[in-house]
């Protein structure tokens, strides 16, 4: 339904909507973007943790783009979507990455309701729900040194711009800006979570790698919906 | 100049260490004792002629051949060097007008005491007649403030530079304004209004009433501001004084903020964060501050270290009084680096920095990516006679001789590499479930879900892991998925790694080799039919009274990259270390295998805090390609130590049985026993690494 969408909103006064496939098309660019991140980050990692992170997040999205080679975006919807990517990006990781992004994938789906999509300037609302369900499982505050601290002030953005209307082509680019601005401020803080939280003060003037990767799926998820929906 | 006794890390260790019973230390160098003596301790010959019992021309001769003999180092003291380097540093990156850099060894005062004298003195020499000074609040203010002395100062005033709290703490706006007058014998102006009101409106009306008003605008007046930064972690003055309510609604308006000065938020860039305060705020204003010609920060703390960048970067800043690691800290984190602290002889490469050439580890390996699942495959089959898959898969593996009615199920669980942690507990009397990760990393909650049904016979199951961060979440959301199937599950993490946390925050420690005694004690309650509760009960008694001290050599290397996880120079070996690798709470030079078991042992002593008479399990356990041999060797200095302190050791055990892949070191890990515990240490068991009848 959403390839007739702008048609089809054209012709009835609708509003864009996001859908199956759209989110589908961020996952898979998502996944692109890491493996070509990958060594990056492992390096960022190797700074301060055991130095896999690259790796881990690549396998996992890998997983993820395998389990969507078998979903039809005409029947699925976005709960049953997100709850499919949770569980192959779980069963691939584990570690700890595995349960914190399978938790938000959980949370995004059940923000989702059963829709087969939500509506454009709606849809950022997804990125809230996934850095809930991540905060939540990972009890990391800001300031903690985590991919948290990229996750919550984006929330914080797109609950900002939905308060005041914002059309989806601005709220998309601002959640650009603050991800790409929290990721480098990540540098000054010092590790308080995981295993980089061992290394102290060594922590300091290494960008995380955890929140690096967030910026990359937060990226994608905005230049695909612009481009998409733009 | 100033001398140290060895090479600096040494001499740190040294007097760390100097607290026990003198002169035995010593052993029979007088050498030694005498350099100490005249080094460390500042006697001078004749008194150590004295003490030592000699004439004053050995004495002299002694510190001669000490020198000769490299048993003492002349060198400048290098952490009072490097703080005059951080110093110059931060003046030049940031622009400052001064800065003062406190040396990071306090000499066992408390930060904020060096880091009061520091304010102290710094103040001394600022402050000028006739000065108008601001003066914010904080521990940090108010303990320069009562370090400060200074007479016959004319025409100075102090001014409060926000409004008042009610808050408990000594540290409050007006107890710091009135202590800093008081110091320097000034006019002390007060605010007498709240620092936040509850409304905007009633601002506006309390900033119009004269005493107020007045008040205030000395505040226009300020040729100069003393102040401290908040940070914003959750361990905040800014918070814990109730100096704000820290709800959740509140942290999510101001979760941008990296800091507070004077109760306003900045983001790293120093810049003004909108807010639930806007405008309730009596007292000075950023601007203000901004506008002040002299503008001097005390602050430090690694916490800090995020807030008081931005506060450099939003030029709230122009004098600062700081410690050495936090100046390190703050140009570390604007990209600027320092030379390492370490002047060991050897420079010691921190974690991931370039490797030399010849750091290809040799192993038996195939494709290193398939490293684990082989090597499951090959210990299925070896311990066929005690385990076999839950399923189909080696990632979740069960007891032959486990599970039965009515029993509580243990699930047990971790990374790969800690060889025979996990895989080799499990068997009759001890685990009935494992579940394997990759190398170092926590297994996904489906194999660990799937160990938990299969050993569930109705009376629940606890799950018993080392405390790390991935294993308690992937354990937990398997509980979730258990609990969700009507499965009774109670977790207990393992937490004896002494070296991980401090003694405050036990349950931020991770598990390391204690895990064994833990996985016991658990295994044979659970053995003898105790129910879930007392089963729990007893595996957190166990882990309570469970103690662990590793100590690495040589770091372990990872069969995909073949490369040491990190550096320990030629001569170096870190205390503290964790089983993944994790950094210890010293790096050292090398001893004897003596000194070092002394190093453990009291370590682990001091937090037992045993009586005499105590019994206790004891665990040598090699991290990996440590042998036997030197385990017998710090085993028996071990045991002289225990025996001297009135402990008896009333079971042990000595080998591999909680590894880190093919690291050199070792762990010492002691279990206080009672009754109970020892007989449930002694219930038989059966499993691939361990078994007791």
């Amino acid at each position: 339904m959403r390839l007739l969408s702008p048609i089809l909103s054209g012709l009835h006064g609708r509003m864009a909507e996001v859908g199956v496939d759209d989110i589908m098309a961020v996952l898979r660019e998502a996944s692109a973007r890491l493996a070509s991140a990958s060594e990056h980050l492992g390096q960022l990692d190797g700074e301060i943790g055991d130095g896999d992170h690259g790796t881990t997040m690549v396998r996992g999205f890998a997983a993820i783009v395998r389990a969507l080679g078998e979903v039809d975006p005409r029947s699925s919807d976005l709960t049953t979507l997100f709850a499919l990517c949770a569980g192959s990006f779980l069963d691939s990781v584990g570690a700890t990455t595995g349960p914190l992004y399978a938790s938000g994938l959980l949370r995004a789906g059940a923000y989702a309701e059963g829709r087969v999509s939500l509506p454009a300037e709606e849809a950022p609302m997804l990125l809230v729900a996934l850095g809930d369900g991540i905060g939540s499982r990972g009890k990391a505050v800001a300031g903690d040194k985590t991919m948290m601290d990229v996750w919550l002030p984006v929330g914080q953005a797109v609950k900002a711009a939905r308060a005041k209307g914002a059309p989806l082509g601005e709220t998309l680019a601002e959640v650009k800006t603050v991800a790409g601005h929290a990721t480098e401020a990540t540098r000054s803080m010092i590790a308080s979570k995981g295993r980089a939280a061992r290394l102290g003060e060594r922590s300091i003037g290494h960008v995380d790698p955890g929140a690096a990767s967030a910026a990359i799926i937060i990226d994608s998820f905005s230049d695909i919906l612009a481009q998409r929906l733009g | 100049m100033a001398a140290k006794a060895g090479t600096g890390p040494a001499a740190a260790v040294g007097s760390a260490r100097s607290e026990g019973g003198v002169p035995l230390r010593f052993g029979d160098d007088l050498l030694l004792w005498a350099s100490w003596l005249y080094y460390e301790e500042g006697l001078t010959q004749s008194d150590i002629a004295r003490i030592i019992g000699v004439s004053r021309a050995s004495v002299i001769s002694y510190l001669a051949d000490a020198r000769e003999r490299g048993i003492v180092n002349i060198a400048i003291k290098t952490e009072k060097l490097r703080s005059l380097t951080i110093a110059k540093a931060l003046q030049e990156h940031f622009g400052l007008k001064d800065c003062l850099v406190i040396p990071g060894e306090g000499g066992g005062r408390s930060p904020f005491e060096s880091l009061g004298s520091g304010g102290a003195q710094a103040l001394r020499s600022i402050i000028k007649p006739g000065d108008t000074i601001g003066v914010g609040w904080g521990r940090s203010v108010l303990a320069a403030a009562e370090r400060l002395s200074v007479d016959g100062l004319q025409d100075v005033r102090v001014v409060q530079a926000t409004g008042s709290t009610s808050a408990h703490v000594p540290y409050t706006p007006a107890a710091c304004a009135t202590a800093m007058a008081t110091a320097i014998r000034a006019e002390c102006i007060p605010i007498s209004a709240p620092a936040i009101v509850s409304r905007r409106e009633l601002r506006d009306m309390l900033v119009q009433e004269t005493p107020v008003q007045e008040q205030l605008a000395s505040l226009e007046e300020l040729n100069r501001i003393v102040f401290g930064i908040a940070s914003l972690r959750p361990n905040s003055t800014l918070y814990s004084s109730g100096f704000l309510n820290d709800t959740p609604k509140f942290r999510d308006a101001y979760s941008g903020a990296v800091g507070a000065i004077a109760g306003h938020y900045i983001d790293d860039m120093g810049r003004r964060i909108d807010g639930p305060l806007d405008g309730r705020i009596i007292g000075i204003s950023l601007e203000q501050i901004a506008a002040t010609p002299q503008r001097i920060a005390i602050a430090s703390g690694i916490d800090k270290v995020p807030a008081i960048l931005a506060a450099l970067r939003g030029g709230f800043v122009n004098v600062l009084i700081t410690d050495a690691a936090t100046g390190a800290g703050i140009l570390s984190a604007d990209g600027r680096e320092i030379q390492p602290a370490r002047a060991a002889a050897t420079p010691v490469p921190e974690t991931g920095t370039a490797l030399p050439a010849r750091s290809s580890v040799k192993k038996f390996l195939n494709t290193p990516e398939d490293a684990v699942d082989e090597a499951l495959e090959g210990a299925v089959a070896e311990h066929a006679a005690f385990l076999r898959p839950v399923r189909d898969s080696n990632r979740a593996l069960i007891a032959r001789n486990g599970p039965r009615e009515g029993k509580v199920g243990l699930v047990i669980g971790g990374g790969s590499g800690h060889d025979p942690c996990f895989l080799g507990y499990v068997g009759r009397g001890m685990a009935d479930a494992v579940a394997i990760g990759n190398v170092f990393a926590s297994p996904p909650p489906g194999p660990i879900f799937d160990c938990t049904r299969a050993v569930n016979r109705g009376a629940g199951v606890l799950h018993l892991f080392g405390n790390y961060s991935g294993d308690v979440m992937n354990f937990e959301m398997a509980a979730e998925m258990a609990q969700m199937e009507g499965i009774e599950v109670s977790t207990v993490v393992t937490t004896d790694d002494i070296a991980s946390s401090a003694a405050e925050d036990r349950s931020g420690r991770r598990g390391v080799a204690g895990n064994l005694f833990v996985f016991k004690v658990a295994g044979a309650a659970c053995d003898r039919m105790m129910p879930l509760s007392q089963v729990e009960l007893l595996a957190r008694k166990a882990n309570r009274r469970t103690f662990t001290v590793g100590v690495a050599l040589e770091s372990c290397s990872l069969p995909e990259t073949r490369r040491p996880l990190f550096m320990l120079g030629e001569g170096e070996m870190e205390v503290g270390v964790g089983v993944h690798g994790e950094p210890g709470v010293l790096r050292q030079s090398v001893e004897t295998a003596d000194d070092t078991a002394d190093l453990v042992v009291d370590r682990i002593l001091s937090e037992m805090d045993p009586a005499r008479g105590d019994e206790v399990a004891l665990l040598l356990n090699s991290l990996g390609s440590t042998p036997l041999m030197e385990l017998y060797i710090v085993g028996r200095r071990v045991r002289q130590r225990l025996k001297a302190r009135g402990i008896s050791v009333a079971r042990s055990w000595a080998g591999h049985y909680c590894t880190s892949l093919d690291m050199v070191g070792m762990s010492v890990t002691m279990m206080q026993l009672d009754e109970q515990l020892r007989d449930l240490l002694d219930h038989p068991s059966d499993t691939p690494a361990f078994r007791i009848g």
